[in-house]
């Protein structure tokens, strides 16, 4: 596995303006009364936020396929915790 | 640039061996960091999805202003991390003692507000088991909520303060000239867990504080 | 490469006498060794509480011990054989010693973690202990709200903190693994040239790793709760008894996989080399693993069917246990075809192997009675579930790791063992078991429930047969103690390589040297190249 080489410093103060950008979106849109939207559109942008972290600040971009498995496996197993309890929740 | 030669520990061949097993190593502890959220977050999900008018009437009574002044902070000192990291793979002792003292600050300041947090809440009555007191509907179930905000806010703010203690021996380290190309592992394991501590306030913030707003 | 006997070299064991450099090793074998006293140790506790159980249930009212006690005796046996013996038995002992020997490394990739995962499950085994000094619990190894949260007040919150301290020692143990087998191989040692307990490891050491956190934080919220008063898991505070059980199972299926992946790494090994055959069909041998670690993480309602969890989940885990059965049976059909033509031996370990299979297979077929909704309607919560469970983690696990024991316990130790005895104590082993938990299917159709003190006194005859059993199976897991430690004292030396085995942990002394080998093995040959090599007993 080789070591990421120097990324450049602009990368990381870019990624922190859209951060901060996506942070007064998912608390504008707080304020714009869209049901069960609302939710939807906070965690896109959550996920969106996380992704700008891992992929930038955390290097999985430039990363061994082994180490972005495993950067990602531990959200599937939460993904499939929640998906099949609400599957019975919903369903009760 | 660095004074300290890295040694390679006996069971590894060389040190690059050394260096990709520590990566691969702190991925999968941070791996397991998030399956440990992650229970709150079904938890959360599973009541929520019971109780939908009880945590929306909760998430209106925590303190917005502060969480986002929080939620900036905390992804400003992802930022100082993140420069702090790369100030040590280019041997900078003194740029990395900055950037990563920077960060302790910051991460100190969260908790700061959060301790605010929590007194307002406590002055509110608004602490379970201690005086919760509600005045409206199902003031069981919002008390629920309460439940889930101080563990889910209390733990990371655990988290947190774990990663302030790390990056202060760290900052301490880089201070004594220990971090160049060669080696700068400690900077670089420290700052994946301080992003990963990020990521985790990333979706508590608007679940825990956005819910019902508008 | 030559046999190198004990008394030319420095060993692991030899190197340093003192307590203390036992205590502060950094070696993976000494570790390994810490952990098999240990487990063996709590291992007997369980086996107490069992006992109790067993004299108990000969007559069918309860005239041993109180209803309390009864349900403190079965909660004690389940915590402490689920999370102080069988979870770690095969990773943290025959996984410790031969993870590094069989990649060709001289150690695993964080030997302080390894120590440190040691004290952990130490201090994790004094808190359950505490518990069980203090008073034991009376919750079930299950903990089920609000009777653990609310109502129970029994040393629960001891019970549960050591079983979360303990899980910190699963998860490191796993750690170590992943990183140690995809990183330090040696060199020509590419993944599908791994011995299949590699694989085993390495598709354990992902569920570890994975499922174990999870059960960690349900513990806290178990303990906050108890604590507090307040909590999710409290219907009668709007919270949802089902939510504490998804979490619970989303872990505890996982977790008998756990179980039982380092057993099927373990009958490849000694089928392997006691058919003098390669391992037939080696690609879905490690892919099977591998599946059982992915769906087993998407089972876990079969254990909620009754519970009030919905029909429709309850039908899709249905499907998805049926599903989950297919990589096993595939794995059961692959060790039948090892035997076909090859040259078979029945030593020891070999008896143990073969037993694992049968036994496996009679637990896995029974647990696709219980997949099916209608039928666990009936069967849920009798003993059937109990027969079923302990066909795999006892007839299954305990017997490979019984049989990995005695296959690597030359190398582990340097010795050999009487293996008149040893077949002797397997045979007595099989068939205590058999008879102590056939019975256990049929009184458990017939309608016995479990957990109960009490039964009705139609059941006598099969619960006399299966306490029956139970005495002849302790006599089966004693036997070993008294044979092995009497070889440790005055066996012969043991070769290198007394099986005339594959695999590099066969390349080194027996002992093995500190640092495992002289110079680093350098892989050319596809694992279990038997067929053109002479008998096991060289």
């Amino acid at each position: 596995m080789k070591q990421f080489s120097l990324a450049p410093i602009r990368t990381y103060f870019v990624s922190w303006c859209i951060l901060l950008a996506l942070l007064l979106l998912t608390l504008g849109s707080a304020f714009i009364s869209l049901g069960w939207f609302n939710t939807a559109i906070n965690l896109t942008i959550s996920v969106t936020q996380a992704a700008i972290v891992l992929l930038f600040s955390m290097h999985l971009r430039s990363a061994h396929p082994t180490l972005r498995i495993a950067a990602t496996i531990g959200f599937f197993g939460i993904a499939i915790l929640i998906a099949l309890s609400l599957s019975d929740v919903l369903t009760r | 640039m660095a004074s300290t030669v890295v040694s390679t520990a006996p069971q590894f061949d060389d040190a690059a061996q050394q260096r990709d097993a520590s990566n691969l190593g702190i991925w999968i502890f941070l791996a397991t960091e998030v399956l440990f959220f992650g229970v709150l977050f079904a938890a959360y999900t599973i009541t929520r999805t019971q109780h939908p008018a009880a945590f929306a009437a909760g998430s209106r009574l925590t303190d917005l202003t502060l969480a986002t002044i929080n939620t900036a902070l905390l992804l400003t000192s992802s930022l100082t991390m993140a420069l702090g990291v790369h100030a040590a793979q280019s041997g900078a002792r003194r740029a990395t003692v900055g950037w990563l003292s920077l960060t302790v600050a910051l991460g100190i300041l969260f908790l700061a507000i959060k301790g605010l947090e929590y007194h307002a809440d406590y002055v509110e009555n608004l602490v379970p088991a201690l005086n919760f007191s509600y005045a409206g509907a199902q003031a069981s179930q919002v008390e629920l909520f309460f439940y889930l905000y101080f563990v889910i806010t209390g733990i990371h703010a655990l988290h947190v303060f774990i990663g302030v203690v790390v990056i202060s021996v760290v900052a301490y380290m880089a201070s004594k000239n220990t971090f160049g190309p060669e080696y700068f592992t400690p900077v670089d394991l420290t700052g994946l867990y301080w992003h990963l501590v990020d990521i985790i306030w990333i979706f508590v913030y608007p679940l825990l504080y956005l819910v019902s707003r508008s | 490469m030559s046999s190198i006997s004990v008394a030319q070299h420095e060993n692991y064991l030899t190197a340093d006498f003192r307590l203390w450099s036992w205590l502060t090793t950094l070696d993976h074998k000494r570790i390994a060794v810490l952990y098999t006293v240990s487990i063996t140790l709590l291992f007997f506790v369980g086996g107490a509480a069992a006992a109790l159980i067993r004299l108990n249930l000969l007559t069918p009212y309860s005239e041993l011990v109180s209803i309390e006690t009864y349900n403190k005796l079965f909660t004690m046996h389940g915590v402490i054989m689920v999370w102080f013996f069988l979870i770690p038995s095969i990773p943290t002992t025959l996984g410790n010693f031969l993870v590094p020997l069989m990649i060709g490394a001289r150690d695993l990739a964080f030997p302080r973690l390894n120590l440190l995962s040691w004290y952990l499950y130490v201090i994790g085994a004094l808190f359950a202990i505490e518990s069980l000094i203090a008073g034991g619990v009376d919750t079930g190894w299950t903990f089920y709200t609000p009777f653990s949260t609310m109502f129970s007040n029994t040393h629960v919150f001891a019970a549960v903190a050591g079983v979360f301290i303990a899980g910190f020692s699963s998860i490191l143990t796993g750690l170590n693994f992943i990183v140690t087998i995809h990183e330090m191989r040696a060199p020509g040692l590419s993944w599908f040239r791994l011995p299949l307990f590699i694989w085993a490891m390495y598709a354990t050491s992902l569920i570890l790793v994975l499922a174990t956190p999870v059960l960690a934080m349900t513990l806290v919220l178990i303990a906050v709760e108890h604590f507090f008063r307040i909590g999710v898991f409290d219907p009668a505070l709007g919270g949802d008894p089902l939510l504490f059980q998804h979490l619970f199972w989303f872990y505890s299926h996982p977790a008998v996989y756990i179980m039982i992946v380092p057993a099927m790494g373990v009958a490849s090994e000694i089928i392997g080399c006691f058919a003098r055959n390669r391992i037939f069909g080696y690609r879905f041998m490690a892919y099977a693993m591998l599946a059982i670690a992915a769906f087993g993480f998407v089972v876990w309602g079969h254990h909620m069917f009754v519970s009030g969890q919905s029909a429709y989940a309850g039908t899709v885990f249905s499907l998805l246990t049926f599903l989950v059965s297919v990589p096993s049976a595939i794995k059961v059909f692959n060790w039948t075809a090892t035997l076909y033509k090859g040259r078979i031996s029945f030593e020891a370990p070999m008896l143990y192997a073969l037993g694992f299979v049968g036994l496996f297979t009679i637990g896995g077929l029974t647990g696709l009675f219980l997949a099916s909704l209608g039928l666990d309607v009936q069967l849920h919560d009798t003993y059937f579930v109990v027969a079923h469970f302990h066909y795999i983690m006892v007839g299954g696990a305990v017997m490979a790791f019984f049989g990995g024991i005695h296959f690597w316990w030359p190398k582990v130790t340097g010795r050999m063992y009487s293996d008149a005895w040893a077949r002797f104590a397997a045979i007595v082993t099989f068939v205590g078991f058999n008879l102590t938990f056939f019975p256990q299917f049929i009184v458990g159709y017939l309608g016995m429930p479990r957990r109960y003190p009490e039964y009705p006194p139609e059941f006598q005859l099969w619960n006399v047969l299966s306490s029956t059993g139970a005495v002849i199976l302790a006599l089966g897991y004693a036997l070993p103690l008294f044979y092995l430690f009497r070889s440790l004292r005055d066996g012969p030396a043991a070769p290198s390589n007394p099986w005339n085995a594959k695999g590099l942990e066969w390349q080194t002394s027996s002992p093995p040297l500190p640092e495992n080998f002289l110079r680093t093995p350098v892989v050319t040959e596809e694992p279990y190249s038997y067929s053109s090599d002479g008998p096991s007993h060289g």
